[in-house]
C-alpha cells in the first residue's frame, strides 16, 4: 500500500539545514501493522507527517495506493488525507468548542457526507469505543484515555484504510493504554493497515513489524520481532 | 453548510461575538442615518435659485457717510454699470438668493386678517431685474420704469404692483388665478402683475426659511440707504472680467465709497450651504472613522481567534480541511455574527431615527438606506475578516502532530 524509496525531508531555517529524512526507504503492505521506534528526535514524526501528506518530501518518492502523491498539490493532498487516512495524536487533538458527537463529525463534514449516514457513523464509532453516552461531553468533561478514544472514533468513523498513530499512548497510564491498543488492534483485525510510532517496546512488540528509525533512515527489523530498544551496532550497520 | 458546529464552536466564545455584533449594529443605526442625513443635505444643496449663477455676481457697496442724494448716485453707478462692455443687465437691491439675510413679511388676502395665509420674502427691484437675475416671467408683465419709486430706510412700502413667484403665487390662490388679483403685504393692498418661475429666499440653509423656501416678492423700489446690493449678468463667459471692470468703474464715478463684498454667485451658494457642507463633511468623517473602528476590530477578534485556534485549525487540516474550507469557516462565522448584528442594527437605526423625527423634525428614513447600511456593514465584516482568515487557512496541517 505504501511505497517509498529514497525520500528526504530538510528543514532550513536561516542559519541550519536539518535532514529530519534522508534517503528513506520503505515499503508496508495493505492490512500490515507497523510499529516505528527510535530515539528523540531520529524523524518519527516527520516520517509519519510524510506518509499522512501532512507534509511533502524534499526529494524521493511516495506511491500510495500505487498513485505518486510525493508533489501532490495541497487540495488533492487534503482530500487523500481525508478519505483514507486516520490520524491519531500523543496530544488527542480534539477540538475542544465542540462536543464529542461534533469532533467525530468533523472529517465527515469536509467529505460532504449526507446528514444521516455522518449520524449513524458517529453512532457506530462511538459505541465501538465504548462511549457512547457521552456524546454531548465536551473534550474537557473527559479524561484522556476517554479523549483518546473519541479521537479514535474520529478516525474510524471515515472508515480509513491506512491508520496513523504518533505515540497514541504516549500521554495515558498503562491501563488506559492498553486499552487503546486493544482498540486499535480490533480495527487492525478489521482490515486497516497501521502505522504507529511508539516509544513503548510493550506494545512495539505486538505488531506485526517493527520499523526502527535512526538519523532519518531506516532499519527494518521484521526479522527481529522480539527487538527490545535501540541497538546502536545493529542500526549501523544496517545504515 | 456546516453552520451548526460553527453556532456551537461560537457559543464558548460568545462574548467576543457579542460585542462585534453590538459593535456592527451601532456602526449599521450610525451609518445609515448619517447617510440619510448627508443625501438629504445633498438634495438641498442642490436646489436651484432660479438665479442664472454662472453669469451673475453681487457687489455689496457702502457709501462712506449718510450721503443725501442717493437717488443720483445710484442712477450713476446703474448707468455706468449697464454701459460696461460684457455686461447684460444690472439692478441694486436690498437683498438676494441665498443671501442669509433680508426682507421678509406675512401675505394676506384680505386686509387685518389675524394670521397671515403665508410669508414672503421682499427683494426691491426696478424694471432691470428680471433680466439680470435671468428669471423667466411665466405671466403678466414686468415693472415699467415709472413704477419704481425710491424707499426711504424703515419706512413701509406701499408697492402698487408686485412680481410673485410662482411658488407664493400657488400658495395664495391654488387655482392659478393669481395674476391681477389682490393681496395684502406691508399691511396694505397691492395687485399681482406678473408672476416669475422660480426665485429663492435668501434663507435657503436655515430653519427660518424652511416653510417657504420659495415665495419671494418683487417690490418696484430702489432703497435709500448707504449700505445696498448691486446685482449684475455678465455675458456668458465673461464673468470675472465684467466683476473687475465693475469694480473699475464705480471707484471712476466715485471713489468715496466702500466695495464691502464682491461675490460670484458661486461663491455666494458656498457661502449659503457652508453649514450643509460641514455637516456632511463631519458626518463623512465620522462614518469613516466608525466603519475604520469597526473594521480594526473585526480584524483584532479575528485574528485573536485565529491565534487562539492554530491547533485545531492544524488538526482540521490534518481531517481533510482544505485551505478554502478554513477560510470559509470564519467567513461564515463572520457572515452569522454579522447578520446577527445586522438584524439588531436595523432596528436601531429606525429607532435613532424615530427619535430624531419627534426630537428634531427630522424625516423618516427610507428603507434603502437601512438596507444599504446593512448590506455595507456585512461586505466590511468579509473585508475585515479576509485578512486573518487567509493567515488561518495558510496554518499548515503538520501542526497538528508538531507541539504547539
Ligand atoms: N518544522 C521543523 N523545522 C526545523 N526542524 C524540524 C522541524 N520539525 C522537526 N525538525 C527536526 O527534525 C528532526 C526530526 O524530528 P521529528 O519530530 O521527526 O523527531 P521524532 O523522531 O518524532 O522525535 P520525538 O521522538 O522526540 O517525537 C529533529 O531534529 C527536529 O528538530
Ligand atoms: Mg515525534
Amino acid at each position: 500500500m505504501l511505497k517509498m524509496s529514497h525520500l528526504a525531508k530538510v528543514y532550513r531555517t536561516e542559519v541550519v539545514e536539518t535532514y529530519a529524512l534522508r534517503d528513506l526507504s520503505l515499503n508496508v503492505r495493505e492490512g500490515e501493522f507497523v510499529a516505528v521506534t527510535g530515539p528523540s528526535g531520529s524523524g518519527k514524526t516527520t516520517f509519519l507527517n510524510v506518509t499522512g501528506l501532512l507534509e511533502t518530501p524534499s526529494s524521493g518518492q511516495y506511491l500510495l495506493d500505487g498513485e505518486d502523491v510525493s508533489q501532490l498539490g495541497d487540495d488533492a493532498r487534503s482530500r487523500i488525507r481525508n478519505e483514507k487516512i486516520g490520524f491519531i495524536f500523543q496530544a488527542f487533538n480534539l477540538i475542544p468548542d465542540l462536543n464529542v458527537f461534533d469532533n467525530i463529525d468533523v472529517p465527515l463534514r469536509y467529505r460532504r457526507m449526507a446528514g444521516s449516514e455522518r449520524k449513524k457513523r458517529i453512532g457506530e464509532a462511538l459505541e465501538r469505543v465504548g462511549l457512547s453516552a457521552r456524546a454531548r461531553h465536551y473534550p474537557a468533561e473527559l479524561s484522556g484515555g476517554q479523549q483518546q478514544r473519541v479521537a479514535i472514533a474520529r478516525a474510524l468513523a471515515g472508515s480509513p484504510r491506512l491508520l496513523l498513530a504518533d505515540e497514541p499512548t504516549g500521554n495515558l497510564d498503562t491501563q488506559m493504554a492498553r486499552g487503546v491498543m486493544e482498540l486499535l488492534e480490533g480495527i487492525h483485525r478489521d482490515g486497516a493497515t497501521i502505522v504507529m510510532v511508539t516509544h513503548d517496546p510493550e506494545l512495539a512488540v505486538r505488531a506485526q513489524r517493527n520499523v526502527h528509525i535512526i538519523d532519518g533512515q531506516v532499519v527494518d527489523l521484521s526479522e527481529e520481532p522480539r527487538f527490545h530498544g535501540v541497538h546502536p551496532a545493529h542500526a549501523q550497520t544496517a545504515a | 453548510m456546516h453552520i451548526r458546529p460553527i453556532l456551537s464552536a461560537m457559543r464558548r466564545n460568545k462574548v467576543g461575538a457579542f460585542l462585534i455584533a453590538l459593535q456592527m449594529a451601532l456602526t449599521l443605526a450610525i451609518l445609515c442615518n448619517s447617510l440619510f442625513i448627508i443625501e438629504q443635505r445633498l438634495t438641498l444643496m442642490a436646489r436651484a435659485s432660479g438665479v442664472d449663477e454662472d453669469n451673475v455676481f453681487v457687489l455689496t457697496n457702502q457709501w462712506v457717510g449718510t450721503p443725501d442724494d442717493l437717488n443720483a448716485r445710484i442712477a450713476t453707478d446703474l448707468a455706468g454699470i449697464r454701459s460696461l462692455p460684457g455686461v447684460v443687465d444690472a439692478y441694486p437691491s436690498n437683498s438676494y438668493p441665498l443671501r442669509g439675510g433680508g426682507w421678509s413679511d406675512g401675505v394676506m388676502l384680505a386686509d387685518h386678517q389675524v394670521h397671515p395665509n403665508t410669508h414672503t420674502t421682499l427683494y426691491f427691484a426696478d424694471e432691470h431685474a428680471l433680466n439680470t437675475l435671468g428669471v423667466k416671467l411665466l405671466a403678466g408683465r414686468n415693472f415699467s420704469p415709472d413704477e419704481i419709486g425710491s424707499r426711504a430706510e424703515n419706512s413701509l412700502g406701499h408697492p402698487p404692483v408686485v412680481i410673485v413667484t410662482k411658488a407664493l403665487a400657488d400658495k395664495m390662490f391654488p387655482d392659478g388665478s393669481a395674476l391681477g388679483k389682490t393681496i395684502y403685504v406691508e399691511d396694505g393692498p397691492t395687485t399681482i402683475t406678473g408672476i416669475v418661475e422660480k426665485l429663492q429666499t435668501p434663507w435657503v440653509s436655515n430653519s427660518f426659511g424652511e416653510k417657504f423656501p420659495e415665495n419671494s416678492m418683487l417690490e418696484p423700489y430702489h432703497y435709500m440707504v448707504s449700505g445696498y446690493h448691486y446685482v449684475v449678468r455678465a455675458q456668458p463667459g465673461q464673468l470675472d472680467a465684467v466683476m473687475k471692470q465693475v469694480q473699475k468703474k464705480l471707484l471712476e464715478i466715485n471713489r468715496a465709497r466702500v466695495m464691502v463684498k464682491v461675490m460670484t454667485y458661486a461663491e455666494v451658494r458656498a457661502e449659503a450651504y457652508r453649514n450643509y457642507r460641514g455637516l456632511a463633511i463631519i458626518l463623512g468623517v465620522v462614518c469613516t472613522s466608525l466603519l475604520a473602528v469597526t473594521a480594526f476590530g473585526i480584524v483584532g477578534l479575528t485574528s485573536f481567534w485565529v491565534t487562539q485556534r492554530r491547533r485545531q485549525i492544524g488538526v482540521r487540516r490534518a481531517l481533510g480541511a482544505t485551505r478554502r474550507a478554513i477560510l470559509f469557516y470564519f467567513q461564515t462565522e463572520n457572515v452569522i455574527i454579522a447578520a446577527a448584528g445586522a438584524a439588531v442594527g436595523v432596528a436601531l437605526a429606525v429607532g435613532l431615527n424615530l427619535w430624531m423625527v419627534t426630537s428634531f423634525e427630522m424625516l423618516r428614513i427610507g428603507p434603502a438606506y437601512v438596507l444599504v447600511g446593512a448590506v455595507a456593514v456585512m461586505l466590511l465584516g468579509q473585508l475585515a475578516v479576509l485578512w486573518p482568515a487567509l493567515r488561518a487557512a495558510s496554518i499548515p496541517p503538520a501542526l497538528a502532530t508538531r507541539a504547539a
